[in-house]
């Protein structure tokens, strides 16, 4: 019961918290066009932008190709966690359903396919954690947090690890769980010590995401102003906020 | 150019001389340090963050990957730490974190120091001073940046935050009141202005047997073009390759004594100053009756008057094309209709590279035609290295309001990267179209022991125009 409950704590300080940061960037005004350029000029174009930096981080790519192996292989491999997730505690039967898959096949994918990504993703955090220490640019520049999270996140993978290879999880059991959850008619968990301390783990990461740099996972590139406006400034007259404007709200 | 190791503090004691009293009124800033400094400049950084969403949200979302860190002409050229965009931004981040988010302000002492969070004092205004003086606004940085994170936003937010409590440099707020004094950065009056324009025509006399005006304050003309005042003094061939250009295309043009400045110092001041300065381009076409709007052989100019006059100053509507044009915009139009008699030969004997200043490239998208220009003109041209042209060109070093001697080792130092790709290409020529740039490259070729010139690409057009 202590661990639903600390699930729903958890869950709520993220989705409000998150709901309030992106509230607020959203309803902060851009007055002026900062696009970077060369840049796309019709809305299209910019789709096609913003989804080349978040599909595949372009400009990263461009940067520094050996940050940006680990920096990929870590977002995409979290990305299928979270999908695998879903897929094989929250909604299996819809996932094999959708793959034309019996139970078994399906649970003979979800342990091959979970094994490698939990595998790739811890690989790549350590990756990333060990050119933080071991780089003097990236060293100099890191602060606490920025230890923290990717510690935070070995220890998530790790359990989620450890119930994979080493065994002692029951699934039948952890979907129980998950959907007494989610159905807010919450049951005992997997008496399991390490199932334990993955929600805990899991808990303690989404209450951290909100306060901390991980809040750009609530679209940081989406909103960001030199990537996400149409260079067109001299083809149609932005307005902007600048109406209202900076001088006039200097008055005040 | 190979990213230097980390040398703490290298440039921590190269600062901008601040503004006094005499600078700092007509501007309307408080004439010294207010005794409740902080509290005024935690205001202005709280309505900033209100303001701004570049403001914001780039302060929130920085994961410090690093990207950035060594995309810095300054960075490269110092190895100070406080010089790698992500350092830079955690100076003004680290008081945004204390003042403006949940963690920052319930923790305190060591868990000030958990959340990198660090209180606004004397220490950080002094940093604050030092560092954002030591960036261009050149924005390389955000190019490179996986969530185009934009340095220049950062340090145009901290300048205009100590801007606000009196804390700012004596170059950019001497240079903003000579504009507002007689119409142009480099203070010269009217009188002055029509002198050397006549001086010019006579000039042009000289070289081309023809009477090439070089008109000023004509209404009706179809063009007002607005140059970067040094043009007109330190740039001449610039100047003349401007009347020479408009004399061959046929097209009646005017200078304007009230506008005589492209450039735009409040873009490295506050908005304040950049919609102030801007209008005055705006009245000065709206008076002059001209047609079109054409801006000369300046980076931040563009930036100013094609991305944000419309917005600041606008509608334009009163004008046929209802824009700001850039003056390479104009010679391409008349190069591609075969409108402009060349004779590529009597720029040979000499090799040519281009150099795209930063706003020029990463804010107004002009780097086509100024290849194009120089294409047309100059038999043998050569490209610097792809990975310091276009939108990853390397800051001169002396952008941003940094042109003033007492930053001299920054400016020399930011200019290295650029001075390294130039030295790849044997050229003889480094042609750009910025008057900064110009104002910078032959002190940073003469400190770097490079044997070369800068020339404008309205000068080589102008030598190769067959008049």
């Amino acid at each position: 019961m202590l661990l639903s409950a600390l699930l729903y704590l958890a869950a709520a300080v993220f989705l409000i918290g998150m709901g309030w940061r992106v509230f607020n960037w959203l309803r902060t005004p851009v007055p002026l066009k900062i696009v970077l350029t060369p840049g796309p000029k019709t809305s299209s174009g910019v789709a096609g932008r913003l989804a080349g930096e978040i599909l595949v981080f372009r400009s990263l790519f461009k940067a520094d190709r050996s940050l940006w192996v680990p920096a990929w292989l870590f977002h995409v491999s979290l990305a299928l966690l979270f999908v695998g997730h879903l897929g094989g505690l929250v909604i299996p039967k819809f996932a094999e359903a959708t793959l034309s898959m019996n139970e078994s096949q399906f649970e003979n994918l979800a342990q091959n396919a979970g094994s490698v990504v939990g595998v790739v993703a811890i690989v790549a955090v350590l990756w990333l954690f060990i050119r933080r220490l071991a780089s003097e640019r990236p060293r100099k520049i890191s602060t606490f947090s920025d230890y923290f999270s990717p510690v935070l996140l070995l220890l998530i993978i790790g359990t989620g690890n450890h119930m994979r290879f080493l065994g002692g999880l029951d699934i039948v059991e952890a979907r129980q769980f998950v959907w007494g959850w989610l159905t807010l008619s919450p049951t005992a968990p997997p008496a399991n010590p390490v199932f334990a301390a993955h929600i805990i783990l899991v808990s303690a990461l989404l209450i951290y995401i909100p306060f901390s740099k991980l809040v750009h996972i609530g679209g940081a590139t989406l909103f960001s102003p030199t990537l996400n406006q149409p260079n067109n400034t001299r083809d149609r007259r932005y307005a902007g906020s600048w109406s209202a404007g900076p001088a006039t709200a200097k008055a005040k | 150019m190979k990213a230097p190791l980390l040398n703490p503090n290298a440039t921590a004691g190269v600062h901008a001389h601040r503004a006094k009293k005499e600078l700092l009124e007509p501007l309307g800033l408080p004439a010294e340090l207010p005794t409740n400094w902080r509290e005024m400049a935690l205001n202005k950084f709280g309505e900033l963050l209100r303001q701004r969403r570049s403001l914001s949200l780039y302060l929130d979302i920085c994961v410090r990957c690093g990207a950035c860190a060594d995309k810095c002409p300054f960075f490269l050229g110092t190895g100070d730490p406080n010089n790698m965009p992500v350092a830079r931004a955690e100076l003004l981040r680290k008081v945004y974190r204390r003042y403006f988010t949940a963690a920052g302000r319930l923790a305190d002492g060591w868990a000030g120091r958990l959340v990198a969070a660090e209180e606004l004092n004397d220490a950080v205004l002094d940093q604050w001073f030092t560092y954002f003086y030591q960036c261009s606004e050149c924005r390389r940085c955000a190019v490179f940046c996986p969530f185009g994170v934009d340095t220049a936003e950062l340090t145009m937010a901290a300048r205009e935050i100590m801007a606000s409590i009196g804390v700012a440099p004596k170059y950019t707020s001497e240079v903003i009141k000579k504009v507002y004094d007689v119409g142009n950065n480099l203070g010269i009056p009217a009188a002055a202005w029509t002198d050397t324009c006549q001086f010019l025509e006579e000039e042009l006399k000289e070289q081309t047997g023809k009477d090439i005006k070089i008109p000023v304050n004509q209404e009706g003309a179809e063009v007002l073009l607005v140059p970067p005042s040094a043009d007109a003094f330190a740039n001449t061939d610039t100047m003349m390759g401007y009347a020479k250009f408009f004399h061959a295309a046929g097209v009646s043009w005017t200078t304007s004594t009230y506008a005589s400045e492209a450039g735009n110092f409040g873009l490295f001041f506050n908005y304040d100053q950049l919609q102030k300065v801007n209008r005055r381009i705006v009245d000065a076409a709206r008076q002059l009756k001209v047609k079109r709007l054409v801006m000369g052989e300046c980076g931040h100019a563009w930036r100013a008057a094609q991305a944000f006059m419309d917005t600041m100053n606008g509608p334009l509507d009163f004008l046929e094309k209802p824009c700001p044009e850039h003056i390479l915009e104009f010679v391409v139009r008349f190069l591609r209709a075969g409108k402009l008699k060349l004779n590529k030969a009597a720029n040979d004997g000499i090799t040519v590279t281009y150099h795209d200043p930063c706003n020029l490239a990463r804010a107004g998208g002009l780097m086509e035609e100024p290849r194009e220009v120089l294409r047309a003109v100059v038999n043998d041209f050569r490209e610097m290295p792809a990975d310091t042209i276009r939108e990853k060109t390397f800051c001169c070093g002396a952008g941003g309001g940094l042109l003033t001697e007492e930053l001299m080792t920054t400016r020399m130092a930011g200019a290295k990267p650029r001075i390294e790709a130039f030295r790849t290409t044997g050229a003889t020529h480094l042609a750009t179209a910025c008057a900064i740039c110009k104002a910078q490259f032959p002190v940073a070729f003469q400190h770097h022991k490079v044997n070369a010139q800068v020339v404008g690409i309205m000068d080589l057009l102008g030598k190769a125009l067959v008049i």
